[in-house]
């Protein structure tokens, strides 16, 4: 049976316009990441040297590197990940597997590790200058680690959760019939089940504070020079972008874009080499 | 076997005047149910359900979906004492010891009683680990002993010749039957008295199905059975005796024979004749 040919035109026409409308608005979306990753990478390789790597932060004048940031960087996203890795997967385990005879307990944790997921990093920063900067009385890299870790904690909360929930009931059942208990299951089956989504919760983690200043401007300050621990203000990719972007002089304007590059590509990188990874993982289950 | 009966060791003296509910018994009595009422929450799901399982028998539970068939099953292990808000009142007696009483500890019951599903859940392990996962935990075995009890096993699931050589290799790489009698090899690994299957077939194909129903008949020697199945034909090919339920309620239980050839209830004749209603 064929449909008017009016209706045939009008249902042909609208689904143009809606074709259009749609793709139009994602054009408009990605447009601007399209925008801002071309001119971080066209401006980025245009400064980038090998003494971005080997040489400290310069003082106005002189020519220097980013190496006592980037290593920064490095020590204090690695601090926050040991610390808000595995209490974000004992937390996400005990929400998933051990919460299930307090429902309205359990639903309250998630909503509010779910707002602790969407707090202005800011805050967080603020947070930690008040309980441990003010205590001790200096800034440390100690400190701007924790501030990542508070940041990294609800990512891999939510993500353990949902990845163990995603594990059939019949597996726990399975296990639980075998006369073992809870907490093995857990760790030696369940966990090996989940161990992709999990794996990629901390990574997307990892992603997110490589970038982040607001919460290590109160926590880790700065240091132009090695910090010879992390007892002590400490330099950071994102925090020397921020100082030298803003400054007047034209070779720190151009670090500023190195480092924007580096930390651009170490984000894109973690990110989408997460997603691919738990997204090869899910097909190779499904298979 | 030229009769129309299923193929059965024993055949059961058939108690004419056997009231529902009570099995006629030839055979000494493993599992004994008496009066076991189960809610989820509010939902009744079981009503004051008695039977006796045969001892090295294999039982069958039949009914249509939602009929109480799989939750029956499920309190014999206890499993359903993972989620909240589910109760079981009344008596299930194992060897004469009432398993519903908190003190009887759930690791010893599930040491005795194993469960094979619905679907095949392989661990993400080996082949070999998967066997071995139940006995690391409940015995201090060395190498050797392990290496024997995991062959043994999975000679016991008839599995053995499929997988001898890729002992080490993820189990998840096993086709659906085979994944079945690993789960069948995981259960019997712990040397079980009882095992429970709940519709163990339901996920595969004749063949793979044809090796499983062959395989309860040699275990049968040493393990008492229970399988709840939807399917009227395997209940009949494989088992001695016949449970059927309906909305919660045990309707008609005794031999195979007698309650497909001559069912004491209307009901159960409504159902095996496919004229339910």
């Amino acid at each position: 049976m064929q449909a008017p040919r009016r209706l045939i035109l009008r249902r042909r026409a609208s689904n143009l316009v809606s074709k259009v409308l749609g793709t139009a608005a994602t054009l408009f979306g990605l447009s601007w990441l399209a925008w801002i990753l071309i001119v971080t990478l066209i401006n980025g390789a245009r400064a980038l040297s090998f003494r971005i790597f080997t040489d400290i932060t310069p003082p106005p004048g002189a020519d220097g590197g980013l190496a006592n940031a980037l290593v920064g960087s490095a020590l204090m996203s690695l601090l926050g990940v040991l610390i808000g890795a595995p209490i974000g997967i004992a937390a996400g385990t005990y929400l998933a597997e051990f919460a299930e005879r307090r429902p309205v307990w359990r639903e309250s944790i998630r909503f509010i590790n779910d707002i602790l997921l969407s707090a202005p990093s800011i805050v967080l920063g603020l947070f930690v200058y008040t309980i441990y900067v003010r205590q001790v009385g200096h800034f440390s890299g100690f400190a701007g680690g924790l501030a990542l870790a508070l940041i990294v904690l609800p990512v891999v909360v939510r993500t353990t959760d949902e990845t163990l929930r995603l594990v059939p009931n019949m597996m726990r059942e399975a296990a639980l019939s075998l006369g073992i208990p809870r907490w093995k299951v857990t760790v030696q089956v369940l966990y090996r089940a989940a161990l992709p989504g999990i794996l990629t919760g901390v990574l997307l983690g990892l992603a997110r504070i490589t970038g982040e200043t607001a919460p290590l401007l109160f926590t880790a300050l700065n240091n132009q020079f090695w910090s010879r621990n992390l007892d002590g203000p400490t330099a950071s990719v994102p925090v020397v972008i921020f100082q030298f972007a803003m400054s007047p002089y034209d070779a720190w304007h151009s670090l500023a874009w190195a480092g924007a590059f580096v930390v651009t590509m170490v984000v894109l990188v973690l990110s989408v080499g997460a997603r691919a990874f738990l997204l090869k993982n899910r097909m190779d289950s499904n298979a | 076997m030229p009769s129309a009966a299923p193929i059965i060791d024993v055949a059961p003296a058939a108690d004419a005047g056997s009231a529902p509910g009570t099995a006629p018994r030839p055979l000494s009595s493993k599992i004994v149910v008496k009066a076991l009422d189960f809610y989820y929450r509010e939902y009744h799901a079981l009503k004051n359900v008695s039977l006796e399982i045969p001892e090295r028998q294999i039982t069958a539970i039949i009914g249509p979906s939602g009929c109480g068939k799989s939750t029956l099953l499920r309190v014999f292990n206890r499993i359903y004492s993972v989620y909240a808000g589910l109760e079981a009142t009344g008596e299930v007696l194992l060897d004469g010891e009432n398993i519903l009483n908190s003190h009887y500890s759930l690791n010893r019951l599930r040491t005795r009683v194993g469960m094979v599903f619905q679907k095949a859940v392989p661990f993400p392990l080996t082949i070999f680990e998967n066997v071995a996962f139940g006995l690391r935990h409940h015995f201090r075995l060395s190498r050797g002993q392990m290496e024997d009890r995991v062959e043994k096993a999975l000679r016991e699931a008839a599995l053995w010749d499929e997988v001898k050589d890729k002992l080490q290799t993820s189990a998840l790489g096993l086709s659906g039957g085979q994944q079945q009698r690993l789960c069948i090899a995981r259960a019997v690994a712990l040397r079980p008295q009882v095992l429970l299957l709940d519709e163990p077939t339901s996920a595969l194909d004749p063949i793979a199905t044809g090796r499983i129903e062959q395989l309860l008949s040699e275990l049968q020697r040493d393990y008492t059975i229970v399988i709840v199945t939807h399917n009227m034909q395997q209940a009949a090919r494989v088992s001695a005796y016949t449970a059927y339920m309906y909305l919660g309620e045990m309707v008609e239980f005794g031999s195979t024979a007698e309650l497909f050839t001559r069912p004491q209830r209307r009901q159960t004749e409504d159902y095996i004749t496919g004229r339910f209603g």
